[in-house]
C-alpha cells in the first residue's frame, strides 16, 4: 500500500516535472526566438508569398455590426470588411476571412495565423511594441452607453458593487484596468455576448469604442449614450506581424491611395450611414494618410 | 520565460482559483443534492418521477456544458429569467454535474445485494430506513471513485465559463493574453494552477480507488 | 416581445449555415475518433507492459488528460506550438490533436481494461498452441474485447462532439459561433433572436448526440 502510494506520489511529481520541463523549455526556446525574430520570417508570409499562394488571411471580426459582421447568407460585411475587400481585388487574391475575438488579435498576428488585422484595432502605444500598425482608417475614442432609464454620465458616479461591460482584449478594458482600478468590469470574449449580456441587464453600462457604442445607441431604442468621449482620441489601423515590411510597406501606399479616392468615405456610405447618419461622417472617417 | 511577468500574474490566478473552487463546489454540491434524489427516485421506481428524472439525464448528458450555459444566461432573460453569472455558472455546473452523480450513485446503489435489502426489512427496518442506514453508507463508499471522477470532471468544465463573463483560471489567462500578449508566461501559470487544483484529487481518487477494493463486503 | 426569434433561423440561408456548423463539429469528432481508436488500441497494449520505464510514462500522460480541461490543450496546441516551434497549424488541426491526444487515453484506457479481463490462461494456451503475440492478440484477444470496446467507442463520439463547443474559442466557426452571428445580424429587426436561435442549438446538439448515446447503451445491453 505505502508503496504504492509513494509511487503515485512520484508520478505525480514527474507529470509536474514533465510539464515545467516543457514550458521552461518553450520559455528559452521564445527568448532566443525574440532576440533573432529579425531574420526569423517562419511567423508571417511576406508580400510576395502571399501573391504567390493566391490568397490573404485577414483577421476581421465576425459579430461586430457594423464594422466587420456576418450578414444573413453568410458573407461578411461592413466597414472593415469592405477595406478588406478592396485589399484583396487590388493584391489580386482570394480572401479567406478568419473569425477573431478581440483578445486574440495580436496572438493571430504573432502566431502568423493571419497576415492582416483588420477588425476595428486601435492604435495603443502597447500593442505598437507587438504588431506593426499601418495608416489609420478611422478616428475612434471610448464611450460608455447605458439604459435610458439610468444613464451613467460619469464613471466617478458608479456604485461600489455596480458591473461594467467590457470585452476582453479591447482598448476600454485595459483603459478602465489602468485608470478607474475600483470599478467592478464585467469581461466577456465576444462582442456578441457582451451585448446580449448588456441587453439583459447584466450590468450598469457598457464601455468600448465610442463608434460601437453609439451604434449601438442609434440602433436600439432605450438606451443612452452618457459618455461620448472618454480617454484619448484615438485612431484605427490595419495591423500586421511586427517585421513584415514588405506588406507593410504596401498596404500603406494602398491606404494612401484609396485616400487620395475619398475611398473611406464611400465605405462610409456604404456600410455605416445607416446607424449613424450623415453627421459623424467627417469626425469618424480618416483618409488613410497619417 | 519572464519571471517578474509571473509574479505579476500570480495574484490574479490565485483570485480566479478562488473562484473556480467557489462555483465549482457550489456547483457540486447542487449536483450532489440532485444526485441523492434522482438516485433514491430511481432506486425506489417512483412512477412518473422516474420518467422525469430519466429524461432529464438524456438531455444533460447529451448536450455541452457551453450551450446549456449560453441558454441560462443569454437566451433565458429574453423571456423574463435573468441570473446574475454566479448563480447562472453553479446552476448550470449543479444541473450538469446532476446527470452524472445519479448515475454514478444509482450504479452504487445497485451493486448492493439484494439480499441485504432483505435482512434489513427482516429486521424491521422500513424501505427508508434500510435505504438510510444500510444500503446508501455502502453504496457511497463503492461510488466514492466514480463521485471523485465527477468531481475532477465538473471542476474542469469550469473552463468554458468565460462565456458567462466569470473570471475563472481559464478566462484569466485569455484575458491576459489579450491585454499584455506574454502567451507563455499565462499558459505556464493555466498550466500550474490547474495542476495544483486537480491533481491532488486524482491522487486521493487513485489512493480510494485502491482502499475500495478491500472494503467490500461479502466478495 | 412578441416574437422569441425562431423567425430569424428562416432569413437568408441562416438555417443553412447553422447545419453546416454542426456537421463541421461531427467531422472533427468523426476524424478524431478514429484516429484515437486505432493509436487507443496501441498505445492500450503498451499499458499491460510489465517495462517500468513505459508504465510511468504512459501514467503520466493519463494523468496530464485527466487533470487538463480540454481547452487548456487546445489554447496550448494552437497558440503554445506556433509560439515555440513556429509550427503554423489550422484550428482544425489542433483540434482535432487535441481530441485525439485526449481520445487515445480514454480508449487505451480501455482497451487496456478489457485485456486484463481476459483470463491469462487464454494467453498461456495461445502460446502453447505456438502462437506468436500478434497472433495471439489478433486471433483470440481482439475477437474478445472488441464487443466490450464497440459501445464505448462510440460513446466516445457523443463526449467529442459535445467537447467540439470548445472550438469556438480558438476561432474555428462551428454550430455556437453561426448562432452568435446570426444573432448580432438580426439584433435591430429581432431583439429577442438570442432566445430562438440558442435554443434550436440546444436542441441541434440532442438530437445528434441522443441517437447516438442510445445505440451505444443499444450495443453495450446486447452484447454485454
Amino acid at each position: 500500500m505505502k508503496r504504492k502510494f509513494l509511487r503515485r506520489v512520484v508520478s505525480g511529481l514527474l507529470v509536474l516535472s514533465v510539464v515545467a520541463a516543457a514550458f521552461t523549455g518553450c520559455g528559452s526556446a521564445s527568448a532566443s526566438e525574440n532576440s533573432s525574430k529579425d531574420s526569423d520570417s517562419a511567423s508571417y508570409r511576406t508580400l510576395d508569398e502571399i501573391k504567390e499562394s493566391g490568397t490573404i488571411n485577414i483577421g476581421v471580426f465576425s459579430d461586430k455590426s457594423p464594422f466587420g459582421y456576418v450578414d444573413e447568407n453568410g458573407d461578411y460585411a461592413g466597414y472593415d470588411v469592405y477595406l478588406a475587400e478592396q485589399i484583396g481585388k487590388d493584391l489580386g487574391v482570394k480572401i479567406n476571412y478568419v473569425s477573431t475575438e478581440a483578445a486574440n488579435r495580436i496572438e493571430y498576428l504573432q502566431t502568423g495565423k493571419v497576415d492582416i488585422i483588420l477588425a476595428n484595432f486601435t492604435v495603443t502605444e502597447e500593442r505598437a511594441q507587438e504588431v506593426d500598425f499601418a495608416n489609420p482608417y478611422m478616428n475612434v475614442a471610448l464611450g460608455v452607453v447605458s439604459p435610458e432609464n439610468a444613464v451613467v454620465t460619469s464613471l466617478d458616479d458608479l456604485k461600489d458593487d455596480d458591473e461594467v461591460i467590457v470585452i476582453s482584449g479591447t482598448t476600454a478594458e485595459t483603459y478602465l484596468t489602468k485608470n478607474y482600478p475600483n470599478i467592478k468590469l464585467q469581461k466577456y470574449d465576444a462582442y456578441a455576448e457582451a451585448k446580449t449580456a448588456f441587453e439583459n441587464g447584466n450590468g450598469v453600462a457598457w464601455a468600448n469604442d465610442n463608434t460601437e457604442v453609439i451604434a449601438f445607441a442609434n440602433e436600439n431604442p432605450g438606451y443612452k449614450v452618457g459618455i461620448a468621449s472618454l480617454g484619448e482620441q484615438d485612431t484605427i489601423a490595419p495591423a500586421v506581424t511586427k517585421g513584415n515590411e514588405t506588406l507593410l510597406k504596401w498596404l500603406n501606399e494602398e491606404l494612401e491611395t484609396l485616400g487620395s479616392q475619398q475611398f473611406f468615405h464611400k465605405d462610409y456610405e456604404e456600410t455605416l450611414l445607416d446607424t449613424y447618419g450623415a453627421d459623424y461622417e467627417e469626425t469618424l472617417v480618416v483618409e488613410g494618410t497619417k | 520565460m519572464d519571471f517578474n511577468v509571473i509574479n505579476e500574474y500570480i495574484p490574479l490566478y490565485k483570485n480566479a482559483l478562488l473562484l473556480t473552487l467557489k462555483i465549482g463546489w457550489q456547483g457540486i454540491l447542487v449536483s450532489l443534492f440532485i444526485g441523492l434524489i434522482g438516485s433514491a427516485i430511481l432506486y425506489f421506481r417512483i412512477k412518473i418521477l422516474k420518467t422525469f428524472i430519466g429524461i432529464y439525464i438524456e438531455i444533460f448528458r447529451n448536450t455541452p456544458l457551453l450551450v446549456q450555459l449560453f441558454f441560462i444566461y443569454f437566451a433565458l432573460p429574453k423571456i423574463g429569467i435573468v441570473l446574475s453569472a454566479e448563480v447562472c455558472g453553479t446552476l448550470g455546473l449543479g444541473l450538469l454535474g446532476g446527470a452524472y452523480m445519479i448515475e454514478t450513485i444509482r450504479s452504487g446503489l445497485e451493486s448492493i445485494p439484494v439480499i441485504q435489502r432483505e435482512s434489513a426489512a427482516s429486521l424491521g427496518l422500513n424501505e427508508m430506513q434500510s435505504l438510510w442506514h444500510v444500503i446508501l453508507p455502502q453504496a457511497i463508499s463503492v461510488s466514492v471513485p466514480g463521485l471523485l471522477a465527477n468531481v475532477i470532471f465538473l471542476l474542469k468544465e469550469t473552463s468554458v465559463f468565460s462565456t458567462i463573463s466569470l473570471m475563472d483560471l481559464m478566462f484569466t489567462a485569455k484575458d491576459l493574453i489579450g491585454m499584455y500578449a506574454k502567451t507563455i508566461e499565462a499558459l505556464f501559470l493555466l498550466v500550474v494552477f490547474y495542476l495544483i487544483m486537480l491533481l491532488p484529487i486524482s491522487i486521493l481518487g487513485t489512493i480510494l480507488e485502491r482502499r475500495m477494493r478491500y472494503g467490500q463486503f461479502g466478495d | 416581445m412578441d416574437s422569441l426569434g425562431i423567425d430569424v433561423l428562416f432569413k437568408g440561408t441562416n438555417f443553412v449555415r447553422l447545419l453546416q456548423g454542426l456537421w463541421i463539429s461531427v467531422e472533427i469528432s468523426m476524424i478524431s475518433v478514429a484516429f484515437s481508436i486505432v493509436l487507443g488500441t496501441v498505445v492500450g497494449m503498451f499499458m499491460t507492459v510489465r517495462n517500468r520505464i513505459v508504465k510511468i510514462v504512459l501514467k503520466t500522460y493519463l494523468e496530464i488528460v485527466r487533470i487538463m480541461p480540454q481547452m487548456v490543450l487546445l489554447f496550448i496546441v494552437y497558440f503554445g506550438t506556433t509560439r515555440v516551434f513556429q509550427w503554423d497549424i489550422s484550428a482544425e488541426a489542433a483540434a482535432i490533436f487535441v481530441f485525439v491526444f485526449w481520445g487515445t487515453a480514454e480508449m487505451g484506457d480501455l482497451v487496456r481494461g478489457s485485456i486484463k479481463s481476459i483470463p491469462k490462461i487464454q494467453f498461456e494456451s495461445a502460446y502453447a498452441l505456438g502462437m506468436n503475440k500478434f497472433q495471439t492478440y489478433y486471433y483470440i484477444i481482439f475477437p474478445q474485447t472488441i464487443r466490450r470496446l464497440i459501445p464505448l467507442s462510440i460513446n466516445l463520439i457523443t463526449r467529442m462532439i459535445k467537447t467540439t463547443s470548445l472550438v469556438m474559442m480558438i476561432g474555428i466557426v462551428e454550430v455556437l459561433k453561426i448562432a452568435q452571428q446570426i444573432v448580432e445580424a438580426n439584433r435591430n429587426s429581432s431583439p429577442n433572436a438570442a432566445f430562438g436561435v440558442f435554443a434550436v442549438v440546444f436542441l441541434l446538439y440532442f438530437i445528434v448526440c441522443w441517437p447516438i448515446s442510445r445505440f451505444s447503451v443499444y450495443l453495450e445491453k446486447r452484447w454485454a
